[in-house]
């Protein structure tokens, strides 16, 4: 089904896209498309204007800066899955990015698009909100910087005001003790996620968690964070003990529904068992970054 | 047709210039304005890629993209596959691999198989059987089970390495003498200075 009629604009700057924004009524805002061109032909969106932002090059950018990863609004999920920065240093970015949809899909499909599409099976804003990054949106009055605890409302509903536009993604560069990951649970490759878990560690001097972060895919109304379990790793010895408990109490927050995939006491066992393997694999991982920086 | 625009587009190597909606999609301009059929429409909502192409040498979906948006750029499509040097005036290897190896048997699936498996043997000559896997992993096969597909591509890879070898030029994989940098510390293949390492460190490279 071919979409209905629309006017449409590919603003060159950040200032051009806002203006845009705030002149003009019922209008979608178009960046990787791998959701919004099948929601234009289905007339689930009928926008009488369109607001294409690939041209706009100073918003394509993945890199490190000033304490923080920055994720520009048009870095692509291939970007991420085939950047060295990623693959050495942000172990939950590089298990996420290749488990999103397909090739073709990441070749197009923005991180930050999926963060402001805020369909609760998204992965990306677990990983976001395992590292408690931000969301940073340029409004008619300036730059807003979101905290990712604040961002998600409901499904495909957040916090952004309507005359904003999300530009930037960021998380802190890691600690020199830290390590993450994230497991999910798909039917088939390709496929949204049935359950996912982003865990991120970070170790103190002595080997305790000093810092826990751990972000549910596709178990609540929204990615989530795991408060329960975050709290009672804090100040601990990472153990399988430690992260089965974790588990536990990750699962026991959880919210999930049943669906034809699986009932919820299934998918809250599949959160047990993918939080205990992300925060295994992040304990490892931290322990690698130690290695790496007394060499 | 109230709001048309005039767009570029260079495919197969040559310029197109034709008036477009806002709301048409790629697969449509390159079907309806252009006439190159070879593109298949399957699914309508992204999931099958039988109409996968390569814009600036990326698979995509055409479906998923509007016209407008590929104004510039180069796309090819299976139309063009038998204009590149190496099918010598006759199929491409992919293509006679899919032929050879029986990849296909409605066909309907097989131009999007044909531009993920031209997109991986450009980056990757010499892939594993689970990196062509996960390289056709957004295209839908509903008749081959798949296995003849994958065997289609490895018989390319062959295929394209004889043609490389024969014509005295080098490709990426019979290029390789033992001094490859990937880039990466410690990585996998890479004449690494000191085996001492964890061989999992550095493991987050694919």
């Amino acid at each position: 089904m071919k979409p209905a009629q629309f006017e449409q604009h590919e603003p060159k700057t950040v200032e051009e896209a806002v203006s845009l924004l705030e002149s003009l009524d019922n209008r979608a805002i178009l960046s990787g498309g791998q959701s919004m061109v099948p929601m234009l032909r289905f007339r689930l969106a009928v926008p009488e204007t369109v607001i294409d932002i690939n041209r706009i090059e100073s918003l394509d950018y993945l890199e490190e800066d000033d304490g923080w990863l920055k994720i520009g609004a048009l870095a692509r999920h291939a970007d991420v899955e085939h950047s060295e920065l990623i693959a050495e240093r942000y172990g939950s970015f590089a298990d996420t990015a290749p488990l999103v949809a397909d090739p073709q899909i990441r070749n197009r499909g923005t991180v930050a698009g999926s963060v402001a599409q805020a369909d609760p099976k998204g992965d990306w804003g677990s990983v976001l909100l395992a590292h408690e990054g931000e969301v940073v949106a340029q409004g008619p009055d300036g730059e807003r910087v979101i905290p990712a605890d604040e961002f998600f409302l409901l499904p495909y509903d957040t916090t952004l005001d309507e005359n904003e536009l999300l530009t930037e993604l960021r998380v802190p560069t890691p600690a020199p003790r830290e390590g993450s990951a994230y497991h999910k649970l798909k039917r088939k490759v390709g496929d949204y996620a049935m359950a996912g878990s982003a865990a991120r560690l970070v170790l103190d001097d002595e080997g305790r968690i000093e810092q826990a972060g751990i972000g549910l895919t596709a178990v609540d109304i929204t990615n989530v964070r795991a408060t329960d379990a975050e709290e009672h790793l804090e100040g601990e010895r990472p153990s399988s003990d430690l992260f089965k408990r974790a588990g536990e109490l990750a699962a026991e927050q959880s919210n999930p529904e049943s669906d034809e995939h699986g009932d919820a006491s299934y998918k809250e066992r599949m959160v047990n068992v993918l939080t205990q393997r992300a925060l295994g694999d992040a304990a490892e991982r931290a322990g690698l970054v130690k290695r790496r920086v007394s060499q | 047709m109230t709001n048309t625009r005039e767009i570029t587009l260079t495919v197969n190597g040559t310029e197109h210039t034709i008036d477009v909606e806002p709301r048409q999609l790629l697969v449509h301009a390159i079907r309806e304005e252009l006439d190159m059929t070879g593109t298949h429409i399957g699914c309508d909502t992204g999931n099958c890629g039988a109409c996968t192409v390569l814009k600036d040498g990326e698979p995509i979906k055409s479906c998923l993209m509007f016209a407008t948006q590929a104004d510039g750029s180069e796309l090819m499509t299976v139309e063009g596959m038998e204009e590149l040097p190496e099918a010598r005036g006759d199929l491409h290897p992919l293509q006679e691999g899919f032929r050879e190896e029986h990849g296909l048997q409605c066909g309907y699936c097989t131009p999007g198989m044909l531009m993920s498996g031209k997109a991986l043997l450009d980056e990757n000559p010499d892939p594993s059987e689970a990196e062509i896997r996960e390289a056709i992993s957004g295209n839908l096969c509903r008749c081959t089970g798949y296995q003849n597909i994958v065997r289609s591509i490895e018989y390319a890879a062959e295929e394209l390495e004889e043609v490389a070898a024969a014509d005295g030029g080098t490709t990426a994989a019979s290029a390789f003498d033992g001094e490859f940098d990937c880039g990466v510390e410690n990585c996998c293949g890479g004449p690494s200075t000191d085996r001492d390492h964890d061989a999992t460190e550095g493991g987050e490279h694919r």
